[in-house]
């Protein structure tokens, strides 16, 4: 067959499309990230991926008050919009293919590599900009390269990464890091290994809050076996795996998003686990120890807003 | 000691500070005694008939609406429910299940100044005796003595009550006590009868003691520990101090048994031997049983030292006969060789060595039943401490389980034994330092209150190698009470160090309270400037770590200071076990656990029960890998 080394591009009036080898992946123009991700056949979103800013309050962080210092990243975490799109084919920029732009093309488009960045602004006063790039090769690797545009006067961030939320909840993770739950200060005890974790815990900590973090993390592939596609019944497992490029990432793989975490105050009050819910974390803020009413993070775990963050990953078939 | 006896209960006791205990036998040593040298190895002695098990009980919400005449030993008790003993009257479905900080229980609902606070003649008649939130519980257990206590001298043992009681039996007034956490006895032997006998006690939740007792944790009441009767043979050890020393060389020691002996029979004698850890004899010795003796005092050219990478524990066992050579006694005890000092670099050394604290605070907790622990909780906390590399425990902040100090003994655990003492909503109030009736204080009529907890917690505990610390209590401030409090250790026990970190608060009382500089959740920065301004002390953290649900971030800045400061000594991260307590949940039907504010109570601190390095249902926390890390480490 023609062309298998080759990406298949579909320019659609709404979203660009981009296929291979068994999986296809769905760019929205309007809904400000990428719609659908299909490897194999099993779709890996439930919504888009959008930048994160923000964890569940811990303990320490209300104590000291950091949740209400930082508090406009929670807004900035809830709701955020890309103001434009640049796409790249064979790594030259082209115009945007919106309608009518779209009609020179065919359905017979096919390309080396095709990139797609999204740049979004925060809501935050001052608002500041992150952009979201993903590449994608023939092999049906997506690398994704996040930036973080530092701004003066905005609050230390509680966190920074991207958040995929999966449509169904996973069997478990395997991940080459740290075992146990990590931090950047509370990291030493962490000892360096591929793990298995079954199914999507989240430590009981008397009031939900963040938790789950892995840093120093090399890869973490994510297991499901089911789907919402009402014609899959299959119970094999399928998985995708995160993996880092340069420096490896943090991350968390939970049933909840902050915001549910944040509004719990006892476990069972959580919603029942149905979706999963990834984080590959640039940076994470110190959980902070030293008592519960006041004392600061130290400085160096902090996440300061007005410098830049960059980091990125690959996103490949598990 | 016999002082006289008080034949009739008074209830205005409970608004007396300087009644705290009425007829109690004096505190001992907690050492177990056994009809035969088999019952010993067995651990299971005939002199003690245990009375734990289904009791009958009747509640009252207040003093004014109780059965009075409820210990009458033909009172007709049909009417009352059954209760399980020990158990919490809480956890019994009686009253609100209730967590409270550092506010007074009654914060919000009732205005209440310690008696004598505001004056000398502010004495609050009827502020507990009539108070309106003063529940309580009458309890009543008929029993029979079994046969091989029968024709002894009989006492009763209640190893806790929360938090004010008086017994009665067969309608004879039996005695008083305050001190929740440490044992009381009273002498039964007037009043049994042949057959059924009828013991009648009532706990009230509220007395002056609830000023001293005012820990951070879920309030209950109840008979919440062991009751046991024990039967004595006609001459008992009433009273042991077992006193090792090591001598300079670190090599050799010398080995002092003081015993007190009670009942008269002439001829008995007690015999002593000491055996290594694997049953060799190493010595022997014999001597008359008369009163107070000194049984030995003996060199050991070599002595095996206990510490924690290696607990080594003698046996030593007494033994007494009577004039025909029939046994009457045999009671084992377990000790080890260990010098604990301040050097001449104002550094605490053990066994010569610098002690590294890589301590826990530890409340008693079982999600299950609140403060009733049992003695798989207490096994598994010390597995959890081994695997963990936790190396020490504070007993916050009231004395513990008494098995809990055999079992820190037999794993080598440095305990910081502290008494039950707080009274942090007396001087602390919305975070600042407020001592305007801050109880004991220098209040004259609180002294002997406190004197007494310090005297409970020692003489009951002192024969335990692991008690490095006697703590005179916690967040109580500092007055001439504390200072006499630790005058009496000092007086006691020279072999040991005393803390006290509320000193902190009111600096003039260094000098006179505590061997240590103690603090509680300072810097790593702040402690440093301690350290490096000419420091009168070894520094240590009572408290620091404040693992409240996802925590224990930073843990290296602490652990820094150990290589940088002799005199920094380590600390007890607070704390090991969230207090929570495990429920049906309404919803759900599933069983979760549930923290202060979940059962209508107020006021309340809410979530900030749970700061443990387990959660509640004793799994370790995440951060637990940290704490093992480090605590491994050094």
């Amino acid at each position: 067959m023609a062309n298998t080394n080759q990406l298949k591009v579909i320019y659609g009036d709404g979203t660009l499309g981009v296929g291979g080898n068994d999986f296809h992946y769905i760019f929205s123009y309007s809904r400000s990230g990428l719609e659908s991700l299909v490897i194999g056949g099993k779709e890996w979103l439930y919504r888009e991926p959008k930048p994160t800013f923000w964890r569940a309050t811990t303990d320490n962080d209300r104590g000291n008050g950091f949740s209400k210092k930082s508090i406009q990243w929670l807004g900035a975490d809830m709701f955020i919009d890309a103001k434009s799109i640049e796409i790249k084919i064979n790594d030259q920029p082209i115009a945007f293919p919106g309608a009518p732009v779209n009609n020179r093309y065919s359905n017979h488009e096919f390309a080396d590599q095709v990139a797609i960045t999204y740049h979004y602004e925060t809501l935050t006063i001052p608002s500041t900009t992150v952009t979201v790039g993903y590449t994608i090769t023939p092999d049906g690797a997506i690398k994704v390269a996040v930036h973080y545009a530092g701004k003066k006067d905005l609050p230390e961030l509680p966190v920074f990464g991207m958040r995929f939320i999966m449509p169904t909840k996973a069997v478990g993770y395997d991940y080459d890091g740290l075992s146990g739950e990590t931090y950047p200060d509370r990291m030493a005890g962490g000892i360096p290994g591929v793990y298995h974790v079954d199914g999507l815990p989240v430590a009981k900590y008397l009031v939900p809050e963040d938790n789950g973090v892995h840093m120093q993390t090399n890869w973490v592939a994510i297991t499901r076996n089911s789907t919402k596609n009402n014609a899959d019944s299959s119970t094999a497992p399928f998985s995708l795996k995160f993996e880092k490029i340069g420096q490896p990432f943090a991350f968390s793989a939970l049933p909840y998003t902050a915001e549910e975490l944040e509004n719990a105050t006892h476990i069972e009050e959580l919603p029942l686990p149905r979706r999963t819910v990834v984080s590959i974390l640039g940076a994470v803020r110190g959980v902070g120890g030293i008592d519960s009413w006041g004392a600061d993070v130290e400085p160096q775990y902090h996440i300061p807003a007005d410098q830049d963050i960059d980091f990125d990953f690959m996103i490949k078939r598990g | 000691m016999r002082h006289e006896t008080i034949t009739q209960a008074d209830i205005r006791w409970l608004d007396d500070p300087e009644v705290f205990r009425v007829n109690e036998l004096p505190a001992h040593s907690d050492h177990r005694f056994y009809q035969s040298q088999r019952e010993a190895q067995q651990g299971h002695s005939s002199y003690v008939q245990t009375l734990n098990g289904d009791w009958r009980f009747a509640y009252a919400k207040d003093p004014m609406s109780r059965q009075a005449d409820f210990y009458q030993a033909d009172y007709d008790t049909s009417n009352f429910d059954t209760i399980r003993v020990p158990g919490l009257i809480e956890f019994a479905g009686y009253n609100k299940i209730h967590y409270i900080n550092t506010l007074y229980p009654w914060e919000g609902k009732e205005f209440r100044r310690p008696a004598y606070t505001m004056g000398p003649d502010q004495k609050e008649p009827g502020m507990f005796s009539e108070g309106k939130d003063n529940h309580v519980g009458a309890y009543v257990k008929k029993f029979t003595l079994a046969p091989a206590l029968a024709n002894h001298s009989v006492r009763i043992r209640f190893e806790g009550v929360e938090t004010a009681m008086y017994a009665w039996l067969n309608g004879h007034f039996l005695g008083y006590a305050e001190d929740s956490f440490t044992p009381h006895e009273f002498d039964l032997t007037p009043y049994l009868t042949d057959g059924e006998n009828t013991l009648a006690v009532e706990v009230f939740n509220r007395s002056t003691a609830s000023f001293l007792e005012d820990q951070d944790m879920f309030r209950f009441f109840g008979i919440f520990r062991d009751v046991s009767l024990i039967a004595q043979p006609a001459v008992h050890l009433e009273d042991l101090a077992i006193k090792p020393t090591v001598n300079d060389d670190f090599q050799s020691g010398r080995l002092t048994v003081d015993a007190e002996f009670s009942g008269q029979q002439a001829g008995v004698v007690a015999h002593l031997s000491v055996a290594d850890a694997a049953g060799n004899q190493l010595y022997e010795t014999s001597s008359s049983a008369d009163g107070d003796v000194r049984l030995t005092d003996t060199p050991f050219e070599k002595v095996h030292l206990w510490d924690n990478d290696d607990p080594y524990l003698y046996q030593l066992t007494i033994t007494l006969t009577d004039q025909t050579g029939q046994v009457l006694e045999v009671v084992p005890y377990q000790f080890g060789f260990r010098r604990i000092e301040i050097n001449q670099d104002k550094v605490i050394v053990l066994n010569g060595k610098r002690l590294i604290i890589k301590g826990v605070n530890r409340h008693e907790w079982d999600a299950e039943s609140g403060r009733v622990v049992t003695m798989a909780d207490m096994q598994q906390d010390i597995a959890t401490f081994k695997k963990n590399n936790i190396n020490a425990v504070r007993t916050c902040h009231y004395p513990d389980h008494i098995s809990w100090y055999y079992l820190c003994d037999t794993n080598g655990i440095y305990m910081m034994a502290e008494n039950n003492l707080e009274s942090h909503g007396t001087w602390q109030k919305l975070g600042a330092v407020e001592p305007s009736y801050n109880v004991p204080g220098s209040v004259p009529q609180w002294q002997a209150a406190v004197l007494d907890r310090a005297k409970n917690n020692y003489e009951t505990f002192k024969n335990h190698t692991s008690i490095l610390f006697w703590s005179l209590g916690n967040e109580s401030y500092a007055g001439d009470d504390i200072e006499a409090m630790n005058h009496y250790y000092k007086q006691v026990d020279p072999s040991r160090l005393v803390h006290y970190e509320g000193v902190f608060h009111n600096p003039k009382y260094k000098p006179t309270i505590s061997d240590v500089e103690s603090r509680m959740y300072a810097t790593p920065a702040e402690i440093e400037d301690y350290l490096k301004d000419n420091p009168q002390k070894p520094f240590l953290l009572c408290e620091y770590m404040h693992d409240m649900g996802n925590s224990i971030g930073g843990m290296k800045s602490y652990m820094d200071l150990l290589d940088k400061y002799p005199m920094y000594q380590g600390g007890f991260i607070w704390d090991f076990i969230d207090q929570a307590v495990a429920v049906k949940d309404e919803v759900t039907g599933q069983k979760v656990l549930r923290y202060g504010g979940d059962f209508d109570d107020r006021v309340s601190d809410y979530e900030f029960s749970g700061d443990g390095l387990m959660f509640a249902d004793r799994t370790e926390k995440p951060a637990m890998q940290e704490v093992r890390y480090y605590y491994g480490k050094y």
